[in-house]
């Protein structure tokens, strides 16, 4: 079976929030919550200066911690690598939003807890996820990690170098970072000035 | 303790009982389902193209259980190619906005305008209403007493059909005078062809690009941004020239943050290096260029160290890019960007881009500017109109001819300027001071007039003197709620509009058709436009019955039809790129007097303007004032998409821009909210302070489009500070007519507060359709 | 600086009905586990008791099951036809659910009440401790330290004596007093745990630091409790009430703070 990833090249995103507004649209986001945002970080002093366009969704970790949170086993792991939800099993009690490191859950008014798919609904029928397939940069790959020929292996071998978001949390994300604008790799809350 | 078990439970029942139904309350509908998701349904795909900015993407739209659901772009189309930007995608939004303009309104008699008090109409009433007081301004003062201004797919109906038919040359857009006259104007003079909607650079093939103030990345053309994208993953080189920071600087390799108003001193530099190191393409220049001697003579002493004084960029740095540039010529460009009226010297701004891109050899040359061509379309047959459309426009005519017909006057603003298109701003002084005549009346659809045109004071005394103002828009905009009357025009989404033929490498045709029927009695343009033409007695220039039949018959003198272009899209033909391509059909795409590429204009000296760009200083902020520059964020697009929750929840407000140590010493923190004042007292905000690294200290910078003041686009209204109410000066570009809109100066006063709004996020859920 | 087109999810995903529950499942794990105790060494005194738990448990449930948003899909029985033993709210939809069913059968004498009393004590420890464990399974909240295993139990201990003492008099007096001063030097570890940890840690107790008025103040309140449990017992139970009760809500409430929504 898969396993399937998202590559997101930094150096390409301009952060233009089209993967953003796509999602709301394709997966009918409600108003005040998000799959999907970006995060801008300015690092320097003028006239030496990066900036960092980051989008951030659900990492589809290889090991979740929201998984074995959930009391009734809504939050599952599909075999193709993909971390989703049985709706109709959710209980709404929150344990999965309290266990994401990556504030990628949340409570749909609806009655359940939502987050990022990776579009599965469209994965399954051999399309791209909509922000990968939105993006005007390009900088959005999807695809298989165990298929040397996918988008996401070609991007990962073509990468100067290669970041995850809070790798001490031992959650092995499925959403990998590359080519990040400062030498220093993902732009830190501490290099940031206020 | 008294409490007895009973009276427990039963209180505690009570109270958790309360918090189990203060649920929403639409829980209650089909509460022990999970919804469905609109992809689960059948879904409907319609092509059209997108009406979010001016770039005019072709687009797919999903429709499911008869509402739209999803917009995506068209694979095939050449400038989405399947990919959408954020404006593209939140469409939806714009669609099932519960502010839209629902029925046609006519303002209450004896009511001020912009008061506000309004009555609901029909179509028919609203329309006999319109026409017998154009008639009755024709009658008094003639054709040219209406003025037409309009931006948008549905301007070919009003600003371009409407007006050459009715017999009024005072047809203007805002896209001119606003935008690209400078460089339009720049480019016919210098090329002998203009520049365009899709501007032709050929982002596949070039190695070296130098952005002038272009902030590509911020300002989101889709094929652009894919463009631009992909030519720097492959490793073209980049240099931004910006003041600030702008997400293109963050992609460059070198960024000079330029001293506002100074870009000319450094092209002339650039070019002065080029002829002195002997580093121009010589066989380019000797075979389609003219006046490269005087052009010589005329850069002898720009050099970078001259350069270096003015525009606070180190003579070696300005040295090294024009050697950088040279060695990659011809795959060398500097791309002309869109809006361009800046400081009112722009045209000869643009002229010296041209000059330096033509010594790189790159026009009409891989890796330059590519020779765009237009779609072979044919024009629906009707009587010839009494007017040639002179209003212009990012899609190439640069206007009328000079030849002002037997019994009409030329246009209210012919002698203030050069070119021949119409400035719209220009269009306002006659209607207060009747000079060179009056123009009694105007017609505006869907061009944002407080937002849009500088000096709203004025634009606002104008509107006042009017004895006729017709607004024709989807949302109620301030200018709207000036309008005597208020015609409802349908979303892009619901209806047809006229075809799109885009100059291109491939020249393409895109086709609007509605996805679904108008909401309320909103109707599209093309309906309104052919109404209003019956009443005024134009019937015999509209002699199609439908927008259907005008689409087909169109499309059927091509070999196409409305039928098949419906199923497609977008139709792609073949291009004609590159100058091999035309010489070899012994064509010369250079369309000036010489018939070649004109370094020096002769056209120009005959006139009086400097045949050859010069520097020219801007205006210097007054002390402890800031120049207020503005510009894009990629999620909205200018003051059109500022009630639509999907971007806003995005972004939904503006910040100034403030360099960090200049909002230190003023004592600012970051985040608070403070007020804008310009050097003529008007006041804007409360706007938010954004202490930042990324722009040099003599500036403040705003994203474009915020400040909304009409309570009736409720997510809009309050948020942010509106730069085009602080720009109540402009200097007119005596060569274009553009109105170069930097010159406008302003400080912080602190203190503001933070305003007292919803959230966005309550405002959506409140109001959703 | 940074800024953001769009949100994380950081919002509080727990509310006010959150903390109510947790003062719930504490008086329903406290009592319940008191009525075990108790039930073990004499039937009828456990007996007597067992109503009031019983009581406290049909209001946590319900409870749940009103602020839940997906109260009217009734998902909650996939609680207890699934294998869930990682995930702490599994143990305590089990826990709450045995307990209930034991003193139901208590109450209604029917069936060998020791053996009730007996399941019971098993029951309701986990429901005394699986919140502790539903909080501080989370390494994603460093407010929610491994020390809320020991916390949370303590302090539901607490909340329960405070009310029994009106009933039970002496011997629970004792007890509030031992576990106060329990509580109390759990609290004052809170801090130390927490200065012992990770990067993540330090934040917290920055956190605790800038923020943790209300943490302090039950803290001091069950300090009083301990001193005055002797001497003014009803004033030492009303304390040791509203010192538990605010710690472990500022904990809750605070805890929830997205650490990675303005850090990494």
């Amino acid at each position: 079976m898969a396993r399937y990833a998202m590559v997101i090249d930094l150096e390409a995103c301009v952060g233009c929030g089209a993967c953003a507004a796509a999602c709301v649209l394709e997966n009918e986001v409600p108003p005040g919550h998000n799959r999907l945002w970006i995060r801008q970080r300015e690092l320097g002093e003028f006239p030496d200066l990066t900036v960092e366009y980051r989008p951030e969704q659900c990492l589809h970790c290889e090991n979740p911690p929201c998984v074995p949170a959930c009391p009734t086993g809504a939050s599952y792991q599909s075999d193709d690598g993909l971390v989703l939800i049985k709706y109709e099993r959710c209980i709404a009690c929150g344990a999965c939003i309290a266990a994401c490191p990556y504030d990628a859950r949340f409570m749909n008014p609806a009655g359940y807890v939502d987050k990022c798919t990776f579009c599965e609904h469209r994965v399954k029928n051999g399309q791209d996820p909509a922000c990968v397939e939105t993006c005007p940069t390009g900088c959005r790959v999807f695809g298989d990690l165990d298929d040397p020929e996918s988008p996401v292996r070609v991007l990962l071998e073509e990468a100067e170098r290669i970041d995850v978001l809070r790798p001490e949390m031992g959650t092995s994300p499925k959403l990998l970072y590359v080519n990040t604008p400062s030498k220093r790799g993902l732009a830190a809350a501490e290099e940031v000035e206020l | 303790m008294k409490l007895t078990r009973r009276k427990f439970v039963t209180l505690s029942a009570a109270s958790v009982g309360a918090i189990a139904l203060s649920g929403r309350a639409d829980a209650l509908k089909a509460p022990w389902t999970v919804p469905r998701k609109w992809y689960e349904d059948e879904v409907k795909t319609v092509y059209s193209y997108c009406e979010n900015c001016f770039w005019k993407c072709g687009i797919t739209v999903k429709v499911a259980g008869g509402k739209v659901r999803k917009i995506d772009g068209q694979k095939d189309n050449p400038k989405s190619r399947g990919r959408l930007c954020p404006r593209g995608q939140a469409g939806v939004a714009q669609l099932y906005d519960p502010d839209r303009l629902k029925r046609p309104l006519i303002r209450v008699e004896g009511s001020q305008r912009g008061e506000g008090k309004y009555r609901e109409a029909s179509w028919e009433e609203a329309l006999d209403y319109i026409a017998e007081r154009m008639l009755k301004i024709k009658d008094e003062y003639g054709p040219e007493a209406i003025a037409f201004f309009g931006h948008g797919s549905g301007d070919t109906w009003f600003v371009e059909y409407l007006p050459a038919a009715w017999g009024s040359p005072n047809a203007a857009k805002p896209a001119v005078s606003v935008c690209t006259a400078p460089r339009e104007t720049a480019s016919q003079w210098t090329f002998g062809r203009g520049v365009g909607g899709h501007e032709p650079i050929d982002w596949e093939n070039t190695d070296y690009i130098v952005l002038i103030g272009h902030h590509i990345g911020e300002d989101t053309h889709n094929t652009q941004l894919q463009d631009f994208s992909a030519a720097l993953k492959r490793g073209a080189r980049l240099v931004v020239v910006d003041p600030r920071f702008s997400t293109a600087a963050s992609k460059a390799d070198r960024w000079l943050p330029i001293k506002p108003g100074t870009d000319t001193a450094l092209l002339l530099a650039w070019i002065n290096v080029l002829i002195s190191e002997g580093l121009y393409q010589r066989e380019y220049v000797e075979k389609y260029t003219t006046g490269f001697d005087e052009l010589a003579r005329h850069v002898a002493g720009k050099t970078p160290e001259w350069a270096a004084e003015i525009t606070e960029i180190p003579a070696d740095t300005i040295r090294a890019v024009a050697r950088e540039m040279a060695a990659h010529a011809p795959r060398a460009v500097l791309p002309p960007s869109r809006h361009t009226v800046w400081y009112g010297n722009d045209t000869q701004r643009m002229r010296a881009l041209y000059i330096l891109n033509a010594l790189l050899g790159n026009y009409g040359v891989p890796g330059g500017f590519y020779l765009a061509k237009s779609p072979y379309l044919e024009k629906y047959p009707h009587p010839p109109f009494p007017l040639e459309p002179a209003a212009g426009g990012c899609s190439g005519s640069s206007g009328g001819g000079e030849e002002v017909p037997e019994g009409y006057k030329p246009r209210a603003d012919k002698g203030k300027f050069f070119a021949k298109t119409t400035a719209i701003q220009e269009l306002i002084e006659p209607m207060i001071s009747g000079e060179p005549y009056p123009i009694r009346g105007l017609l505006c659809y869907g061009t944002n007039l407080f937002h849009s045109i500088p000096n709203v004071p004025r634009t606002k005394e104008a509107l006042k003197k009017l004895d006729l103002y017709v607004a024709i828009d989807v949302l109620p905009m301030e200018h709207v709620m000036w309008a005597d009357v208020i015609l409802p025009e349908c979303t892009y989404l619901e209806r047809y509009d006229d075809l799109v033929a885009i100059a291109h490498k491939t020249p393409f045709i895109e086709l609007r058709q509605p996805a679904v029927e108008p909401l309320w009695d909103s109707k599209p343009g093309w309906w309104i436009m052919r109404e209003l033409a019956v009443r005024l007695g134009l019937e015999k220039f509209v002699p199609w019955k439908n927008i259907e039949e005008y689409l087909d018959t169109r499309l059927q003198a091509i070999g196409s039809s409305l039928e098949e272009m419906k199923k497609k899209g977008t139709i792609v033909q073949r291009g004609r790129p590159y100058l091999k391509d035309w010489e070899r059909w012994h064509m010369n795409p250079f369309k000036t007097p010489s018939g070649k590429i004109e370094l020096y204009s002769e056209t120009f000296a005959e006139h009086g303007y400097d045949p050859l760009p010069d520097y020219t200083p801007p205006m210097e902020p007054p002390a402890g004032f800031y120049r207020l520059l503005y510009g894009r964020t990629p999620v909205h697009s200018f003051a059109k998409t500022q009630n639509n929750w999907v971007l806003m929840e995005l972004k939904p407000e503006n910040e100034v821009w403030i360099n960090r140590a200049e909002g230190e010493k003023l004592g600012l923190s970051q985040g608070e909210y403070v007020w804008l004042e310009n050097d003529q007292g008007i006041r804007e905000g409360p706007v938010k302070v954004r202490l930042t690294e990324r722009i040099r200290r003599d500036c403040v910078y705003l994203v474009h489009g915020f400040g909304h003041k009409s309570r009736g686009t409720r997510i809009a209204y309050g948020r942010g500070a509106s730069d085009n109410y602080l720009q109540t000066r402009y200097v007119l570009d005596k060569i274009s007519g553009g109105a170069g809109l930097r010159n406008n100066f302003v400080k912080i006063v602190p203190g503001a507060g933070r305003p007292k709004l919803k959230r966005v996020a309550q405002l959506a859920r409140e109001r959703r359709l | 600086m940074t800024t953001f087109y769009g949100i994380p999810g950081a919002a509080p995903f727990w509310h006010w009905t959150t903390l109510v529950h947790f003062l719930l499942v504490a008086l329903a794990g406290g009592f319940s586990f008191y009525t075990a105790v108790l039930g073990t060494k004499d039937v009828e005194s456990g007996r007597r008791l067992a109503g009031w738990a019983l009581l406290f448990i049909i209001l946590d449930l319900f409870m749940l099951w009103a602020e839940s948003p997906a109260r009217f899909r009734f998902t909650h029985f996939w609680l207890f036809l699934s294998f869930r033993p990682a995930a702490a709210i599994w143990w305590g939809a089990w826990g709450l659910a045995v307990s209930a069913l034991a003193l139901l059968l208590v109450v209604l004498r029917l069936g060998p009440a020791r053996t009730w009393f007996g399941i019971l004590l098993v029951s309701s420890t986990i429901v005394l401790l699986y919140p502790g464990y539903a909080l501080a399974a989370n390494a994603a909240r460093p407010l929610w330290d491994h020390l809320l295993l020991a916390f949370f139990p303590v302090t539901a201990l607490l909340l329960s004596l405070a009310l029994l003492v009106a009933w039970r008099g002496e011997e629970a007096l004792r007890w509030l007093q031992a576990v106060s001063w329990i509580s109390l030097l759990l609290a004052l570890l809170y801090p130390v745990a927490l200065a012992s940890g990770g990067a993540d840690q330090m934040r917290a107790l920055a956190l605790l630091l800038r923020r943790g008025l209300w943490f302090g103040a039950g803290t001091l309140l069950i300090l009083l409790a301990a001193l005055l449990a002797r001497k003014q017992p009803a004033l030492a139970a009303a304390c040791a009430f509203a010192g538990a009760l605010l710690v472990r809500s500022w904990i809750v409430e605070e805890g929830q703070h997205s650490f990675f929504a303005h850090g990494f």
